[in-house]
């Protein structure tokens, strides 16, 4: 690891303000994926400032919705009554992350903005567009288990690993964040950028903007959300396939959906198709079956990863027969 | 005698351990000491063609950067040194990972940041990273150790041809590694010619005698510590060139090295369990009894090494049949050479027990009947008769345990909901080394025993069975003995591997403490103060650290009081050898798996296992869920991948190259026949550790088979292969 400054921000102007005088710097909130990439090499900043003092945890139930702060832990949010009783994904979702010591200590904002765990990304003797762009993607014709089958381009097809931001995606979340030319909102679906020409760029932050708070609307379709992931251990690994469903039924017909997709894309994958193939329409065998075709039918399978085509297609199926849906 | 030995005594150093007041290797502190990194080639087949170092050079805290043209010219010693080579004594990369330079820094930081400023250019071949790319056809290498790769019994090929029934498969298993928790650690401190290590080592005088051939120097110049081990499975069990380059680096440094590897340059700089293909023949006739088995690996060598570790002793030992031809092959990549995993016989055991499996489908024959139909207590290749085997007790008291009775055999017709269940089952077996060893007892003014003996505990329970053995023998509580071990400044003993380490070192160690009691009696008798004096030595017994009179128990006196009236300790040495075997068990497994999205879940599993007589029965019970655990791993999980474009490994890190959690390992019921082997010399004990993984991953892909239907012959056994 290259050796670095550090600062403790005051606030959260205060650590804006220090990050966009300082040159390489970034923010360490958790540190669970940060401290590993700075080991690795993946990335060298010369400062770091901490924003763990800042005054950005609390989670609060609104009458719109839910406040998460950007320092909320995901222990802390998945553990908030209104979070699990208003928006069971979310709570899903993040108790399917990582591990408890992880969950401790990683935050929200860290969580959007961990990076992807494309084996090629994370050895720097490897070429790789998303860490050194122009040098190629190994992944491509190389090993591609973990890799997208949709929202990739012909130079990165890495997938963008968090699960939290799937569920987010399927709760029309909007993320707060604060920069040097003030604050601004952006809504999740805007929030991580597919590679395109740009890999190297995963989200639509700004130079020394800091993610202040995560906001949820109440929904009908929240309330009745869920999260099924799937993934090569137990416990503790990253989705192979996983989806979110908010579903608000009228006895067996969606009066209403969003559906999230982890595993399979490049950032966390709305699918409007799949959501329209159910959308005043009765849950059946082959509705679900339809909304899950519309979901794969830009798919582009590589060599180890044609395999979650057919698996998201099931996960789906079996998410939402669990809610609802007829066998 | 207290009876210790068998008692799921606990360990003796836990607390050391819980508390974190147990020395490893890397924790000892050694005055002055630099720290090293090893810059590593980023190609894997060509040669560097510059080293420009001035940078790190320049880098604040930097003592020292050594490259091939710095270092002294070393010899590449013989096996355990596993490598054909030793690197930075030439220009040549044989594959990615390689060290091409040692930085030394005053800080473990500065040297990491300066490693990353050496500039290194190379010129670079395609390389070959898997056995698929090897485009070359597999050969077979000359005898490893002495042992040959082609092995005939009978005439497997004509009695294949005339069989009633035949079985023929392919089955395939990937690269593993090892992965102990605690990395690979070294510590030079030069004094003169002198040498210590501080070493993450299975064998403090293995890599003694290692390191002497490399520098030339005699054996006795060099000493080697290894207190305490945070897990081996065989990868700290050969001698790896970090250790040599980093005492070599100390040495013309002048000043102490310390090199801790990081958890990807464990993928490249140590061995693995090398990529394995098998394709085998089994006949037998209508009623299941094997007649003939035609066996061909291919197994990963590399470009400098051509040792095979993956060995097929239980398709030529484990069932009886008459006539048996195995061809051990393999292709030569552009990779770091594999090694020894514990146990070796594991990949090669998948496809025999998972063969074994079929043909019982084929013949409509339940799985463990066919292989009581096929049980032997004669060595196949020997033709004796084995002293002490009771793998027929394993089978029926497991099955009972497990209900295997109650198994309906038909694939795919037991389902709970959204998962089909299966039972599968296999039997386990492994060859055991036994390796001659001395061990030296000294009991001190205060009546205390220490035991010593340079073997190690690699995590496995050696220490507290050492203390078991010497308090028995004494006759003293465990509390008063205290074990010494992992120097290899103490009297001989060999690597902990092979599950050679309680075959060889039990012995020695009763006898020495068994000679030393001998000695205290027979001073007690001798010593007019001692109101044992002049009673017989046959008449006194030694009980909870006294010398008692059998007949009349009143008559007392105790270590510390005879030992102290003599005035100074005694001191007694112990050698006993043994003889290598085999341990033998079986594993049922019970799985889910999801009806629609093919997910494997191990639900149950039982085994049980005959080893002699069981030393202690709370580590022996470790062992087994260290090793149904990891066989676990292996069925469903573990992997490690190479890109195949430039033979780097893209998963080196705990984060993709998955291992087991709590949560993938079901309860598992561990049982022991538990019947002292008489022709063990080891107190009826036999050599163990490594047998509770080798039928593991067959009695998964057996128990998936019959949860679905479907046969996975490639392993690991992910959700995608059964869609």
């Amino acid at each position: 690891m290259k050796a670095f400054g550090y600062t403790q921000a005051r606030d959260a102007a205060d650590a804006v303000s220090l990050a966009h005088r300082t040159p390489g710097a970034g923010f360490i909130a958790g540190g669970t994926d940060l401290l590993n990439l700075m080991k690795d090499g993946v990335q060298r900043h010369d400062h770091l400032i901490d924003v763990n003092r800042l005054d950005l945890a609390a989670v609060t139930g609104t009458a719109t919705g839910l406040h998460i702060g950007g320092l909320a832990r995901m222990r802390q949010v998945a553990e908030h009554p209104a979070v699990r009783k208003g928006f069971p994904v979310l709570a899903q979702a993040l108790l399917a992350s990582a591990s408890p010591q992880v969950r401790n200590m990683a935050t929200i904002g860290g969580n959007l903005l961990q990076r992807t765990r494309c084996g090629y990304f994370r050895d720097t003797a490897s070429a790789c567009n998303k860490r050194a762009p122009g040098s190629g993607c190994p992944a491509l014709a190389g090993w591609n288990r973990g890799h997208a089958v949709l929202g990739g381009s012909e130079h990165c097809i890495a997938t963008h690993p968090s699960d939290l931001a799937v569920a987010l995606t399927a709760l029309d979340a909007t993320v707060h964040v604060l920069g040097p030319g003030g604050p601004r909102r952006i809504p999740i679906g805007e929030f991580h950028l597919r590679p395109g020409d740009t890999p190297n760029v995963d989200t639509a932050l700004r130079p020394a903007e800091l993610i202040t708070a995560v906001e949820v609307p109440n929904s009908r379709t929240a309330t009745g959300s869920r999260y099924l992931k799937l993934r090569d251990r137990a416990t503790f690994e990253f989705a192979v396939v996983s989806a979110a469903a908010a579903l608000h039924l009228d006895g067996r017909t969606v009066r209403d959906v969003r559906l999230a997709f982890g595993g399979i894309a490049t950032t966390p994958w709305r699918s409007p198709d799949a959501e329209a193939a159910l959308r005043g329409r009765s849950l059946t065998v082959e509705t679900i079956s339809e909304a899950g075709r519309a979901l794969v039918r830009d798919a582009v399978p590589r060599h180890d990863n044609g395999f979650k085509v057919e698996l998201v297609q099931r996960a789906l199926a079996e998410l939402l027969n669990g809610m609802g849906g007829r066998r | 005698m207290n009876g210790l030995v068998g008692r799921p005594v606990e360990r003796v150093e836990g607390h050391a351990k819980v508390t974190g007041t147990a020395r490893y290797p890397a924790d000892d502190p050694v005055p002055g000491a630099l720290h090293g990194f090893l810059v590593t080639s980023t190609v894997a087949r060509g040669e560097v063609t510059d080293i420009d170092t001035s940078a790190a050079l320049g880098h604040p805290g930097v003592v020292a950067v050594y490259t091939h043209r710095e270092m002294p010219r070393l010899t590449v010693p013989p096996f355990p040194y596993p490598k054909g080579f030793i690197p930075l004594q030439g220009t040549a990369i044989h594959h990615a990972g390689q060290p091409v330079a040692i930085v030394l820094a005053e800080t473990l930081e500065q040297a990491q940041e300066a490693a990353s400023l050496v500039q290194v250019r190379y010129r670079s071949e395609p390389p070959r990273a898997v056995i698929d790319d090897a485009g070359q056809q597999p050969y077979l290498p000359p005898p490893f150790r002495d042992r040959p790769n082609e092995f005939t019994r009978g005439d497997a090929s004509r009695a294949l041809a005339q069989a009633e029934v035949r079985v023929e498969a392919h089955y395939s298993s990937p690269t593993r590694h090892h992965n102990p928790i605690e990395p690979h650690a070294t510590t030079a401190h030069w004094d003169g010619d002198r040498l210590t290590l501080h070493e993450t080592t299975q064998g403090v005088n293995v890599t003694r005698g290692v390191v002497a051939t490399a520098f030339g120097l005699p054996a006795d110049r060099i000493r080697v510590l290894a207190p305490y081990l945070g897990g081996g499975f065989g990868a700290k069990g050969p001698v790896w060139p970090h250790t040599i380059v980093n005492a070599a680096a100390a040495r013309l440094a002048r000043r102490p090295v310390r090199l801790v590897l990081s958890r990807a340059q464990m993928f490249t700089l140590t061995g693995h369990r090398a990529e394995f293909r098998q394709h085998l023949k089994i006949g037998a006739t209508r009623e299941g009894r094997l007649t003939a088995i035609v066996e061909t690996t291919t197994a990963q060598l590399t470009t400098t090494e051509e040792s095979i570790f993956n060995e097929s002793d239980s398709t030529s030992t484990l069932y009886t049949c008459p006539n048996v031809h195995i061809r051990q092959e393999g292709v030569r990549l552009d990779i770091a050479t594999s090694s020894y995993m514990r146990s070796p016989e594991t990949t090669a055991h998948f496809g025999l027990e998972t063969a074994l499996d079929e043909l019982s489908w084929v013949l409509g024959v339940d799985p463990l009947e066919l292989r009581r139909r096929n049980h032997t207590d004669i060595d196949q290749e020997t033709g004796l008769r084995i002293a002490s085997k009771h793998l027929l007790d394993c089978y029926t008291t497991a099955a009972d345990a497990f209900g295997w009775s109650r198994r309906n055999p038909a694939p795919g017709a037991t389902r709970d909901g959204d998962e089909y269940i299966g039972w599968g089952m296999a039997t386990e077996a492994h060859t055991f080394s036994a390796i001659p060893a001395t061990a030296s007892v000294t009991i001190g003014l205060d009546g205390k025993a220490v035991l010593r003996i340079a073997t190690q505990d690699i995590g496995t329970g050696t220490r507290t069975i050492i203390c078991q053995i010497g308090a028995d023998a004494l006759g003293v509580p465990i509390t008063d003995v205290h074990a010494v071990i992992g120097d290899s400044a103490l009297p001989n003993a060999s690597l902990s591997a092979a599950s050679a380490t309680i075959a060889s070192i039990s012995g020695p160690v009763d006898r020495a403490a068994r000679t030393a009691r001998d000695t205290v009696v027979g001073l007690a008798v001798a010593d007019r103060r001692s109101p044992l004096f002049g009673v017989p030595v046959s008449d006194v017994e030694t009980r909870h650290g006294h010398l008692i009179h059998t007949r009349d128990q009143a008559r007392r006196d105790t270590y510390r009081a005879v030992v102290s009236r003599a005035g100074k300790p005694v001191e007694t040495t112990g050698s006993v050898p043994n003889v290598p075997g085999h341990s033998y068990g079986v594993v049922f497994a019970e799985v889910r798996v999801h009806a629609r999205l093919g997910a494997v879940r191990v639900t149950r599993v039982v085994t049980a296992h005959d080893m002699g007589r069981v030393m202690n029965r709370r580590t022996a019970r470790g062992q087994v869920l260290g090793g149904v655990t990891w066989g676990i791993g292996h069925a469903l999980m573990e992997h490690t991948v190479y890109d195949r474009a430039t033979a780097r490994v893209v998963n080196p890190n705990l984060s993709t190259y998955l291992v087991p959690v709590c949560a993938d390992v079901p309860s598992v019921e561990t049982l022991f026949v538990d019947r002292p082997d008489p022709s063990s010399t080891a107190l009826g004990a036999r050599g163990f550790g490594e047998t509770p993984i080798t039928g593991v991953p067959a009695a998964i892909g057996n128990a998936v088979y019959h949860a679905t239907g479907r046969r996975v012959r490639d392993l690991p056994i992910t959700q995608d292969k059964l869609l």
